[in-house]
This record gives C-alpha cells, sequence and structure tokens, in this order.
C-alpha cells in the first residue's frame, strides 16, 4: 500500500476557537508536500494536530496512517507508528545528550536494542553532513545551542529516526542561507520512496533545492489550492492575496 | 534513564538487620542516662562536662516556634546510644557480615576501591569501618572516627568542638551535644590538597533510637578537601530521630567541597545542624540532595568570616507522601568582597511538603560583597505543598544582591516534544523532572549521580501517569 | 507593642516575624478629627461618614496589625466612611492632621458595585510641627466586573506613628488596583490583604517608599489566590538614606483551587547610604498544581554609571541622586493622575533627598 496520510474533513479547536475548518490531505509514499499559506492560517496547528498535541481538540474528521485511523492515539503512539515531527521552537533539556536522548528515541520508535557502535558512527557522519560540531553530540538537548543549531538538531533526529513520514513545521524560519542549505540537504538525505515529507513554511528557499510534488495553499483553515512545485514560485512572487476572499 | 542504569530495588534501603547490639542505652534523656553514654564512651572528663552543660542548655531551650510540627517526637521514646557488636576496624573482613553485607548492598566498600580516597562507616551509634589511603597519611592527613579523635588529638578537638556551632543555638543541637556519638575527624595539613574524596556513610538500623554523629573537619590554610556524607535506614513504624552536627573550618585560601546524599527513612526525624567558617579568600561548596527522612529541618550555613571568602550552596529536595522537608541555606557575609551564589530547587508530589527556607545576611563590614540567590519549585500535582521563604537582611550599600524563585509545574509544551519522539508520558515526565535536578547532579561525582537519578526514579515510581 | 504579623513564621532569630514598636499605647479617649477635604464627583459616590449614623463595620480582618490596634479602629473611629461606589467616577479624601486634630482613627470602607469603575485617593498628610497619630482601616469590596483603584499616600511627618491595615475582596473578573506612596511616619508600619475568590479577578499593588533619618517601614503585603485564573502583581520599589530601616513581607498564597493562576512580586530597594538596613522576606505559598508563581527581590547601590553619566552633564550629585531615584519611581507615579498630586509627591522626594 502506497498511502501513508489521510486527513477527511478535520476541524480542530484550541479553546474555543475554531482553527481548522475542513481540512483534506493525502500524503503517499515517495511524495514531498509542502504547505504554505498567510500567518494564523492554521499551518503549525495542522502538524500538532496530526501529533495529537493536547492543547488542540479534534471536533470533526478523521486522520489515517496506513489505514490505521490514529484520532485518539497518544502523542508517542503516533510518533511510534513512524510519524516525525521537527519543532518551530525545539524545547531545551536538560540532564541528558544529544546522544544519549537519540539513543532512548530510537530505542522506544523501533523497539529494538540499539547496535551503539554502529549508531554512533551512523550519527557522526550525519553529523558531518549537517555542518555540526561534534561536541555537540556531549552536549544536554538543545540547552543552549542557537536556533540554527536547534534546527539541525532536529534534522538530525529525524534522520535518526528514519521516520515514514516527516513533518517539518517552519524548519527554514529565522535561518540564514547557508543554515536552510544545510537543512535542505538533510531532507534530500531523508527522502526515499518508502517515506514521505510535509514541509510547512512560509518561505521558498527551503523549497529551491527539493523535487516538491504538491504545494498545498492553506486559508483560513482550509486547503484553498493544491498544485505542483510550481506554485510555491507563484507564491513568492504574488503573494496570497488571491487565494484570500 | 531506564534503559542505561540498572534497575534498583528500594530493598537495599529498607533491609533492616536484627536489632542487635553489644549496649543499648534506656529510653528517654535523664542526667542519669547522659552519665551512662559518658561512661560507656569513656569520654575524658572535659567531654563529660560538655555533655551535661549540653543537657542543661537543652532543659532550658523550647522548641522553634516555626516550621514542621515536630509533637510526634518524643523523647522518652528514643534510645539515645546504641553499640553495636563489634569494634571498629580498618578491614571490611572484620566486620561481622549483617553489618558488612548492609553497606555492601549500599555500594560503600565498591565506591571505596573505585572512586574514594578514604571510607568511614557508621553502623547504628558507632563507627564500625575506618580506613584511608596509605598516602594521604604520608601526607599528614587524619581521617578517623570522632572518638579517636578525642582521644588522641584532644587539644584539636576542643579548641573547635561546638564552637563553630554553640550549643545555645537551637534545642536539637544541645541535644546532640549531650548525647552524641560517633561521626567522622578529618584534619587535612596547611597546602595538602586531598584530590580523590573521603566518604563517611550513616547507617541506622535500630529502632526507636536515635544517631547523633559528629563531623568536624578543619582544612588548614591552602589545602583542600572534598568530602561526601550519605545516609539511609530501614523504616519502622515509630519515630527515629536524626539530630547530627557537623562543624567545618575552612582556613584562608582552603577549598572544602561538602556533598550529602541523604535518603533517610520515611519515619526519621531529621533534625541536623551543619555550619562551615570561611577563612580569607577561602571557599565552601555546598552540594546536598534531601530525599528521605518524615520531616527535615536542616539549614547549611556558611559564615564567610575572612575577606574574600567565597561559598556556593547546590541543593535538591523531594517530599513525597508523608514527608515534609523544610531546608535552606544560611548565609553570613561577614567581611568585605565576600560572595555567595544559592541554586535550590525543590519537587513536591503525593501530599509531600518542601519549603525553602533561608536566610542571607549582609553585615555591615561587608563591603563590597554579593549574593545571588535562585530558587525553583516543581509540584507534581495538587494535593502537595511548595512554600519559599526566604529572609534577605541588608545592612550595608555596597553591595549586590539578587533573589529570585520560581514555582511552577512541569510544562506540557516540554511533555508534548519528546511524546513527539515516541517516548511515553510518564517516561517524559520522569525525563524533566532529571532534568530540573540536573544542576544539582552534575555537581555529584558520577556513581553518586547516578545513585540520586535513581532515587529519583525510585520517588516517581507510580506517582506519575 | 508587637504588630504586623507575617501569615507564616521563621525563624525567631532572623527577626522579621513582627514588629515590635515601644511605647504605643492605645487611646482611651479619642477627640473628634474635623479635617476631611472630600474632592472630585464626589455626586457619583454614596457617601456616609459619622454623622449619618452609620454603623461601624467591625468585621475581623484576617491579618491586620493585630488585635489592639483593631479595636482602636473599631472602638474609637473619629473617621467612619462608607462609600458606595454606583458610578464611575474620582473622589478624593484628604486628612490633614494639625494642631487641632491631632489623632486621626478612621475606618473606611468602599464597595464598589458590579462592573463599575472609580478611582479613590486617600490621602494622609500633617504639618511638621509636633507628634501626631494615625490608625487606620481601609476595606474594599470589589463585586463582579469592578474595577477599583485606590491611591493611599502618607505624607505624615517623621515625628508621627502611622498604622494602616488594608483589606480587599473580590468577585469574579474584579479588579482592585493600589497605588500606595509611603514616604512619612516616624514608623509607618502597614499591611495589605487581598482575597481573591472570585475567577479571573485580578489584584496589582505598587508601591514606593522612601525612608530618611531613622523611620521604619514595615510592610506586610499578603495575596490569597483562590479562583482559577487570578492574577496577582506586587512591584514595591524604595530607596533607604540615613539610618531609615525597611522590612518588607510580601507573600502570595496559591490557595487550593486556584488552577491556572499567576502571581509575581518584584521587590527593589536602592540603598543610599551604608547605615540604611533593609530586610525582605518574599514568600512564595503554593497548595496547587498547574500555577505560576515568581519572585524576585534585589538591593544595591545608586548605579555607578548612570550617576557619571548624569554629572557628565553638569548635574550636582545630589540632583544626580534625586533624578535616579525619580526615574526608578516613576513607573508607578504614572499610575497617579492628579498632576497637583504627583508634584506634592515629587516635591517630597526633593525634600527628603536634601
Amino acid at each position: 500500500m502506497n498511502e501513508l496520510l489521510k486527513i477527511e474533513n478535520l476541524h480542530a479547536n484550541v479553546g474555543e476557537k475554531e482553527i481548522l475548518k475542513g481540512l483534506n490531505l493525502e500524503i503517499k509514499k515517495g511524495e514531498t508536500h509542502v504547505i504554505m499559506g498567510p500567518n494564523g492560517s492554521g499551518k503549525s496547528t495542522l502538524a500538532n494536530v496530526i501529533l495529537n498535541n493536547p492543547v488542540y481538540t479534534k471536533t470533526a474528521g478523521n486522520i489515517e496512517f496506513e489505514g490505521e485511523n490514529i484520532n485518539n492515539l497518544k502523542t508517542d503512539e503516533i510518533a511510534r507508528k513512524g510519524i516525525f515531527m521537527s519543532f518551530q521552537s525545539p524545547e531545551e533539556i536538560p540532564g541528558i545528550s544529544v546522544m544519549n536522548f537519540l539513543k532512548y528515541a530510537k530505542n522506544k520508535t523501533t523497539g529494538q536494542p540499539v547496535k551503539v557502535f554502529q549508531f554512533k558512527e551512523e550519527i557522526a557522519k550525519n553529523m558531518e553532513e549537517l555542518k555540526m560540531n561534534a561536541s555537540y553530540i556531549n552536549r544536554n538537548l538543545n540547552v543552549g545551542f542557537s536556533g540554527g543549531e536547534k534546527k539541525k538538531t532536529e534534522i538530525l533526529q529525524m534522520l535518526t529516526l528514519q521516520p515514514k513520514l516527516a513533518i517539518l513545521d517552519e524548519t527554514d524560519s529565522g535561518l540564514d542561507v547557508d543554515a536552510i542549505r544545510i537543512v535542505s540537504k538533510g531532507i534530500k538525505m531523508f527522502s526515499n520512496e518508502n517515506n514521505a515529507t510535509l514541509i510547512i513554511t512560509h518561505g521558498t528557499k527551503i523549497l529551491k533545492e527539493l523535487d516538491v510534488d504538491y504545494v498545498h495553499i492553506l486559508v483560513n483553515g482550509q486547503i484553498v489550492t493544491t498544485k505542483g512545485g510550481e506554485l510555491a514560485k507563484e507564491i513568492e512572487e504574488n503573494g496570497y492575496a488571491q487565494y484570500i476572499s | 534513564m531506564k534503559t542505561d542504569i540498572e534497575e534498583i530495588n528500594r530493598n537495599i534501603y529498607d533491609i533492616k538487620n536484627k536489632d542487635e547490639y553489644d549496649f543499648k542505652i534506656k529510653k528517654g534523656l535523664t542526667k542519669e542516662i547522659i552519665e551512662e553514654i559518658s561512661k560507656q564512651k569513656n569520654d575524658p572528663e572535659w567531654m563529660r562536662e560538655i555533655r551535661l552543660k549540653a543537657l542543661e542548655t537543652y532543659n532550658k531551650l523550647e522548641l522553634p516556634t516555626w516550621g514542621p510540627d515536630l509533637s510526634e517526637l518524643n523523647m522518652d521514646d528514643i534510645a539515645t546510644y546504641v553499640r553495636p557488636k563489634t569494634k571498629m576496624t580498618d578491614n571490611w573482613d572484620d566486620v561481622p557480615d549483617d553489618i558488612k553485607n548492609t553497606f555492601d548492598r549500599l555500594g560503600i566498600p565498591e565506591a571505596e576501591k573505585r572512586s574514594l580516597a578514604g571510607v568511614g562507616a557508621q553502623y547504628d551509634s558507632e563507627v564500625v569501618y575506618h580506613s584511608m589511603k596509605k598516602e594521604l597519611l604520608e601526607q599528614g592527613v587524619i581521617y578517623t572516627d570522632m572518638e579517636s579523635a578525642v582521644r588522641d588529638y584532644p587539644e584539636i578537638v576542643k579548641e573547635h568542638f561546638m564552637k563553630c556551632v554553640p550549643m545555645s543555638n537551637h534545642k536539637f543541637v544541645a541535644l546532640h551535644a549531650a548525647v552524641w556519638s560517633g561521626g567522622s575527624f578529618v584534619y587535612v595539613p596547611k597546602g595538602v590538597k586531598v584530590e580523590i574524596p573521603l566518604q563517611s556513610y550513616f547507617r541506622l538500623n535500630s529502632p526507636e533510637s536515635g544517631q547523633f554523629e559528629h563531623t568536624l573537619i578543619i582544612v588548614e590554610e591552602g589545602a583542600s578537601l572534598h568530602f561526601i556524607e550519605g545516609c539511609s535506614a530501614p523504616k519502622y513504624n515509630k519515630v527515629n530521630l536524626h539530630a547530627g552536627c557537623v562543624e567545618l573550618y575552612v582556613k584562608d585560601n582552603a577549598y572544602l567541597r561538602y556533598s550529602t546524599i541523604e535518603n533517610w527513612s520515611k519515619n526519621m526525624m531529621n533534625l541536623n545542624t551543619k555550619r562551615a567558617i570561611v577563612g580569607k579568600n577561602a571557599q565552601i561548596d555546598w552540594v546536598s540532595g534531601s530525599f528521605g527522612s518524615h520531616i527535615s529541618m536542616l539549614y547549611p550555613m556558611s559564615v564567610l568570616n575572612g575577606e574574600g571568602a567565597k561559598t556556593e550552596y547546590t541543593g535538591i529536595s523531594f517530599a513525597g507522601k508523608n514527608q515534609n522537608l523544610d531546608t535552606g541555606f544560611k548565609v553570613i557575609h561577614n567581611a568585605p568582597n565576600t560572595s555567595s551564589v544559592v541554586n535550590s530547587k525543590s519537587i513536591s508530589k503525593n501530599g509531600g511538603i518542601c519549603t525553602y527556607r533561608a536566610l542571607t545576611k549582609i553585615n555591615e563590614n561587608a563591603k563590597g560583597s554579593k549574593c545571588s540567590v535562585s530558587c525553583e519549585s516543581l509540584m507534581l500535582d495538587d494535593i502537595s505543598r511548595s512554600d519559599t521563604i526566604p529572609v534577605n537582611d541588608i545592612r550595608n550599600d555596597d553591595i549586590e544582591f539578587s533573589h529570585e524563585a520560581k514555582i511552577g509545574k512541569i510544562s506540557d509544551k516540554t511533555i508534548f516534544y519528546l511524546m513527539s519522539r515516541g517516548i511515553s508520558e510518564e517516561d517524559a515526565k520522569a525525563m524533566i523532572v532529571r532534568g530540573f535536578a540536573y544542576p544539582i547532579s552534575k555537581e555529584l561525582p558520577v556513581e553518586y549521580a547516578v545513585e540520586m537519578n535513581n532515587l529519583i526514579n525510585l520517588e516517581l515510581e507510580g506517582s506519575i501517569g | 507593642m508587637i504588630v504586623n504579623r507575617t501569615p507564616i513564621r521563621t525563624s525567631v532569630n532572623y527577626g522579621i516575624n513582627e514588629v515590635d514598636i515601644q511605647d504605643l499605647k492605645i487611646h482611651s479617649k479619642v477627640v473628634e478629627f474635623n479635617n476631611l477635604t472630600i474632592l472630585g464627583d464626589s455626586s457619583k459616590f454614596d457617601i456616609y461618614t459619622n454623622d449619618d449614623n452609620n454603623q461601624v463595620n467591625r468585621k475581623d480582618l484576617v491579618y491586620g496589625n493585630g488585635k489592639e490596634l483593631e479595636e482602636e479602629v473599631y472602638e474609637k473611629a473619629n473617621q467612619n466612611i462608607k462609600i458606595g461606589v454606583n458610578n464611575s467616577g474620582t473622589l478624593n479624601l484628604e486628612f490633614e492632621l494639625d494642631d487641632e486634630n491631632k489623632c486621626l482613627i478612621d475606618n473606611i470602607n468602599i464597595i464598589s458595585n458590579s462592573k463599575k469603575q472609580a478611582t479613590i485617593v486617600i490621602k494622609y498628610g500633617s504639618d511638621d510641627a509636633q507628634e501626631y497619630y494615625h490608625n487606620g482601616i481601609i476595606r474594599v469590596d470589589a463585586k463582579e466586573n469592578s474595577r477599583i483603584n485606590i491611591i493611599v499616600i502618607n505624607l505624615l511627618n517623621e515625628k508621627t506613628n502611622n498604622f494602616l491595615s488594608i483589606e480587599n475582596i473580590l468577585g469574579q473578573d474584579a479588579i482592585v488596583n493600589y497605588t500606595i506612596v509611603d514616604f512619612g511616619g516616624k514608623s509607618s508600619i502597614s499591611n495589605y490583604y487581598s482575597n481573591l475568590i472570585g475567577q479571573r479577578s485580578k489584584a496589582n499593588i505598587n508601591t514606593i517608599y522612601l525612608g530618611n533619618t531613622e523611620q521604619l517601614f514595615d510592610l506586610n503585603y499578603i495575596a490569597e489566590l483562590r479562583g482559577e485564573k487570578t492574577d496577582v502583581n506586587i512591584e514595591v520599589q524604595g530607596a533607604l538614606k540615613d539610618f531609615a530601616k525597611k522590612n518588607f513581607k510580601g507573600t502570595i498564597d496559591f490557595k487550593k483551587g486556584s488552577k491556572k493562576s499567576t502571581g509575581n512580586e518584584n521587590e527593589y530597594c536602592m540603598l543610599l547610604s551604608d547605615k540604611a538596613k533593609s530586610k525582605a522576606l518574599p514568600m512564595l505559598l503554593c497548595t496547587e498544581e498547574d500555577v505560576e508563581g515568581n519572585h524576585s527581590s534585589a538591593a544595591g547601590k545608586v548605579d555607578k554609571k548612570s550617576l557619571f553619566y548624569i554629572m557628565s552633564r553638569g548635574i550636582s550629585y545630589r540632583d544626580a541622586m534625586k533624578l535616579i531615584v525619580k526615574a526608578k519611581f516613576n513607573k508607578i507615579l504614572e499610575t497617579i493622575k492628579d498632576e497637583n498630586l504627583k508634584d506634592e509627591i515629587l516635591k517630597e522626594i526633593d525634600t527628603k533627598l536634601d
């Protein structure tokens, strides 16, 4: 089966306020999707609702992953099904090193013991690709990291945990051109025919070096347009004005 | 990290040996009892006099009018002196099996081999094992039990015993001076740097009894030492009492780090007193983890008497069901250009009470002094309690002083972040709590940091979910 | 007499659980006080004073200054004032102590009815001639959705003892803001207590104090959060000159039920002399889980760099000092809209710092 994620008529609230108002989305293996939209349109909400962040309540609709309804699964269970989210502002976790955290999370997501030697080598290689200073591996997770280092650490986690679906929530925001290039390189390293990527962004720089299959425009809690990669360019030139009615 | 740390068993702290002893004094506190303890311990006359004077002081002093309720404590139910059926030795093989097994389970002989320069082990009222590496002996370092110190170094003991902490300070320090037994004496000569820590471990096995060990440490000019204190007891249904006293003298340019991992059983009244007098450009650092006891009143104090003296306090307390941990740090800036840094954390769950009670006093003469205090409290549920009660007493203008305190719960955002990596809610919370405690655990030697994390895991088990 | 006890005691040796005022006697007989001026939109308030045959409000204070001083107010008050807020507006009560009005014992009750907004300024002043006496209670009952600003100004002379107890009860969505200017008195002993019962109620207190000579300030501020989503902010800024002493005791108490509430307390004491003494006991008490409490307390000298910068513009040391103190107080003074009153306070700062 090629189908990974299928969202039907999704409605979600934060408090009393409705943010997602009947959203539909399908993602298949091997695809790269992009969601763009003006501030407050519900982009980040979508990522959080897929991972069932308790801050949001789903009021209607379905989320299926590999044919299974994941509406009522807890966040950690969803992660173990193979969905990963790169956070817009990753949390700082004192008391645990990046290495130990990766080992721990890998163990939890796969349910298998981690082969330490091989694992370390793989991480070292990925860190090099992401141009991360090797010393970060022993530092406390995200504690005192710059914005750019935090985002790279998110990509490192993605490469390590090898999810089936990676959701990148504004991973490019606040990054300089070089860092964005490194992040897109990470995404390229990750992508293959057995997994998929959903990139949430309001910029287009990150898309330049990626093969994007679909671009969705999210306005006011609904996807209003879906086209191929060329849509991103159009937005870059003309903005969202024509999609906001 | 449950996957990285071998699972530990609560039992290692809880296994009790039979209440066997060579001598157990009758319960209560009378002049006859004090005389009898003094006789049993073969005190010199001057020590006997100190004990009797202390008893008078004890009878005159009132219970504190503040802090936790101590009415459960009845001295008529406490035996203040229990001599184990063994003599002190420097060879673990000579320690009776049941006592040796107790310390084995606590990992003391193992730690001694791996990472300590010397070990003292006290069982009930007497030290049963004391040993130190030969090199330190050759450098003139003394590390022995208090009784030997009273016998072998009477002049040093007389000059320092109950001088740093006057026996009139409060009721339980007077009690301590009257019935004290056991504890460690450390003397580090001028300029000697003891690179590897010394550790004394205090184990109370006997029910309805008290432990009153006295720790006296003198770090001479330019010398340095790291001293670790550990304590535990099996749980009984009736109250046990711990009223130790720690007197630390850190002379000019000297350095002392005093680390404690306290895991008394949940029937213990822990009314302990610790104080350091710090000389010119000298420094004392306290690292303190309080996990056990039913009630604790413990306020380590640094008296910065020499110009440029420094102190740091890093402490954590974790109160669970039926625990009331009233702890905090006191510092007196009593000379110019002194400085203090305080970092205190507390965790309350399952109805436990944590109180941070503190004093910062900057005297008229302490010009150019600096103090910064930070307190953070974590509430893990809504049936517990967390109070912060710090007093700041500033008496001159040429100072920098700041105090910050925060109270709150585990961040939902952080839980979500960790869960999005496949970690269960329970594990995520435990990870965050360990992270909260990290500034303290990172100050401890590795074995003790692991022990502390294990204690946190134990405390959290079943309480989060 | 022992007065102004903290809600929770700490070690007796720290000398902050209460304050002992020497030679304080409860008045056996109190003569009339006739120097009260009422200004502002008095038509918008229901005001009952002594003459209006109103009943003395003698509901026990939760904290206060101790039984004896409290009884003195109930038994001997020579100003019993009851104010009902029925319309939005501003009211000024100015008490001025002088040779003919040496003793003021006031009992002020303010009831702010629902959805009403008002500002009430209560000023205690005196001439400098002799020792006077003030002991008072201000009680505010803020009903749901009401918003009330109280400004209390103490400019009594430095021979006079000043005692003041404030107690507020807040209904749902009520907001009670206090601005307190505590400058006067030989000893100025005050307490403030807010009981935030109503959901989403909010209590703000902004205080400045300024001590010189041998003045003693003892401030005991307590807020108990009971309703959900309540919010307390305590901000205390002060400066101490000469031999002045200050004890600040601030308690934020999150009671059971105060989920999602927040409490902040911030205290800063500028030390303008090496003989001045500042004590603080900023307490955070908590029996609820989902709350956020913060306090910070700091003390220090006037920043040398700012002082140097200002003096480099040709301003004398003394004037620079005044400027810095005023700048520090400015945020709190801005809440006072009455320009004449503000000028009077600024002038007082100049006088005290001369």
